[in-house]
């Protein structure tokens, strides 16, 4: 053990700082979130300078798990608004895909003004969030919104989007997509092009027709930017709390783990603190399974990863 | 199994000025034969070979194999198999499923598929090795994956780009001698590109010879090394190169340092008909010969000795009219000369040298 640390004192010296700012930057927050799902604490009990009060919360053990995972909606419906996230994150996940290497492999063959569709496409990005949520609100708008007017004009019915129903969250899906599109397009671009030019001539010299020849070269030659990419986008959609905020606010009908956390915190009569720090550690944990299996998923394809 | 034929064929690659990589080429190979196209790099090997394979547009001409014209047919449908510089084995996949795939878009049943990939694995020494993928396999491996995959679709054609290059330099000889006896097995038309005129020599039935698109001459691999077409492929086939310089000619021959070489009939009247007073003067290493200092023969000063064991490269000055030339001279590999010394040089045999047209290149002699 001396001998060890004689040898390479230098090497913990330099690592030093970093865990110190990570201990103190994620795992004493971390530490702090989960002790307080232990605690009855919100607005009225905690500790404020301000009124010079004390800190008068008391633990309350697992109650805060048992009123979540009960499903009661007086504790935001866990399960129902579980399974709405759940359909939220892979619906938006799979256009996310879809799209993105749709226009990927557009975009990668010699096309005339190439770059000019790239700057464009990649521009949604580009633009503040908020910005695009606002702009997208307004289309949505039931009455003046250029959507209904479309829809109008071809005859069709023109739902009122953002009202209190499950056409806010189909409204919401369509927004994330038109977010996260030129995300996975540019992953899946720079992917499509490490893929060696000569495996499709290889390809068409072994009789594979051009579906045959994605399906056996393009998408395994993917495969590892694919399975970073979605589990990226699904972690990001998961959590993805702005687009559904700044669009239809604290609708119940897109209301996914994290908005309901947020409103808890921010919102209603006595801000829960317990109640949205137990939300807060339910969303970590569903993760961290989720991409454990994942994880274990595609080792079992020979996945390095 | 089949006969191919280049007829006329050019690519031409838009550019400014466009280029024209393979130019007018016409060449034909029979059935079972195994060519090999060589030349300097850049010179349109490749772009000739994928042209046959379908991958390169034919800009001019026409293609056909087994008597058919597959100018406008695609890959697919020409039944040909291709051996990659890269090898492009599907990374993916396992060698066994490497193999197997153009049997499985086929739709060739799982047993036969399986069958056909033991008995190529078998005859390639790959059969430890089916069910790893390409990139736990050393290159000499890899490939002969990649010949497997071609000879697991028993194409009428094997197209080949320099299958060797990516190996060291034991391996290659190896190897060489491997895919040569192959074919003669297998009998199936072969077509290889290659820049290394050792394996063009030592692997084919006819060499056919590239410099700029344009075909310089298509023989066996004797006739290109006795009988070069034109300056070109003298200097290009042989290593060492040939001894190539410009030398004056008077009636009786082409004057050397301290000597008058006689030359053929032939080639003095085709000289003299085309009013030369210079010609291109060729001559092999091994065609010359140290001779003693009472003997007629070129002074030389041995500049550089390389021992090759059984006989060594002597590489010398010598004058010629007002300038220095170097030559190079194979002699036995027991007695080199040394360094700094002056020998003299003779010609074998009057037969064994070459003439050629100092501009246009072309042979004089018969
Ligand atoms: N896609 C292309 N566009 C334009 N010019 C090309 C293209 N491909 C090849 N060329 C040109 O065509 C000529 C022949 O190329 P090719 O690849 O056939 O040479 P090669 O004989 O195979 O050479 P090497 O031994 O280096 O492989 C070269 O001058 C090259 O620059
Ligand atoms: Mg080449």
């Amino acid at each position: 053990m001396r001998r060890f640390l004689d040898r390479h004192w230098y090497a913990y010296a330099m690592v030093l700082p970093v865990v110190v700012v990570i201990a103190v930057l994620v795992l004493y927050p971390l530490a702090q979130g989960i002790f307080f799902t232990f605690t009855n604490i919100n607005e009225g009990n905690i500790a404020n300078p301000v009124l010079d009060r004390a800190a008068t919360y008391t633990g309350v053990g697992l109650t805060n798990y048992l009123n979540v995972l009960s499903g009661d909606p007086s504790f935001g419906s866990f399960w129902s608004t579980l399974i709405r996230t759940l359909i939220w994150t892979f619906g938006c996940v799979l256009c996310h895909y879809g799209f993105g290497l749709a226009l990927a492999v557009l975009l990668n063959r010699q096309v005339k003004g190439r770059a000019l569709y790239r700057v464009l496409l990649i521009l949604p990005w580009a633009v503040p969030a908020f910005i695009s949520a606002f702009a997208w609100k307004y289309m949505f708008n039931a009455q003046y919104g250029i959507i209904n007017q479309f829809l109008r004009a071809l005859g069709l019915p023109d739902p009122i989007w953002l009202g209190q129903s499950d056409w806010a969250l189909v409204a919401v899906v369509i927004v994330n997509v038109w977010l996260g599109v030129p995300f996975m397009m540019v992953a899946l671009l720079g992917g499509l092009q490490s893929i060696p030019g000569d495996l499709y001539e290889a390809a068409e010299m072994d009789g594979a027709s051009p579906w045959q020849r994605f399906r056996h070269v393009t998408l395994p030659g993917l495969r590892s930017v694919s399975s970073t990419v979605v589990l990226l986008g699904i972690i990001w959609t998961f959590n993805m709390f702005a687009v559904i905020y700044l669009i239809t606010g604290p609708n119940p009908n897109t209301r996914i783990l994290v908005t309901y956390a947020f409103e808890r915190f921010f919102s209603g009569a006595s801000r829960d603190y317990a109640v949205a720090s137990t939300y807060g550690v339910l969303i970590l944990s569903v993760l961290l399974v989720f991409a454990s299996v994942y994880r274990r998923a595609l080792r079992k394809q020979g996945e390095v990863w | 199994m089949a006969e191919v034929a280049y007829v006329k064929a050019s690519r031409i690659f838009s550019g400014n000025p466009p280029v024209r990589a393979v130019d007018e080429l016409s060449l034909d190979v029979s059935d079972g034969e195994f060519l090999v196209l060589v030349g300097p790099s850049g010179s349109g090997k490749s772009t000739a070979l994928r042209m046959l394979a379908g991958l390169e547009d034919v800009d001019e001409g026409a293609i056909k194999i087994g008597g058919k014209d597959v100018t406008n047919v695609p890959p697919k449908g020409r039944d040909i198999a291709m051996v990659f510089q890269s090898y492009a084995l599907y990374p993916h996949m396992t060698v066994a499923e490497n193999m197997g795939f153009a049997l499985k878009l086929r739709g060739v049943n799982k047993a036969e598929i399986k069958e056909k990939v033991a008995e190529a694995a078998k005859m390639l020494d790959l059969t430890k090795y089916l069910e790893r993928k390409p990139k736990a396999l050393s290159g000499g491996q890899r490939q002969r994956v990649a010949m497997g995959r071609a000879i697991v679709r028993e194409p009428s054609v094997f197209l080949m780009d320099e299958p060797l290059s990516n190996l060291d330099a034991k391996l290659r000889v190896e190897t060489r001698a491997n895919i040569a006896a192959l074919q003669q097995r297998l009998g199936t038309t072969t077509i290889y590109v290659t820049h290394d005129q050792v394996e063009a020599m030592t692997m084919g039935h006819r060499v056919a010879v590239l410099k700029d698109g344009l075909l310089q001459q298509c023989d066996t691999p004797r006739a290109l090394y006795d009988k070069p077409a034109n300056a070109f492929v003298a200097g290009f086939m042989g290593s060492p190169a040939m001894n190539l310089k410009t030398v004056p000619l008077t009636s009786e021959g082409a004057k050397l340092d301290g000597i008058v070489v006689p030359l053929e009939r032939h080639a003095m009247d085709t000289a003299s008909a085309e009013g030369l007073n210079e010609v291109t003067f060729g001559i092999r290493p091994e065609s010359l010969a140290l001779v003693g200092s009472q003997h007629h023969g070129m002074e030389m000063t041995v500049e550089l000795v390389e021992e090759l064991g059984a006989d060594a490269l002597v590489h010398g000055a010598v004058r010629i009219g007002a300038s220095s030339e170097r030559f190079v001279v194979r002699v036995d590999g027991r007695t080199p000369p040394t360094l700094g010394q002056t020998v003299k040089v003779a010609v074998r045999d009057a037969t064994e040298i070459h003439l050629f047209h100092p501009e246009s290149g072309f042979r004089l002699t018969n």
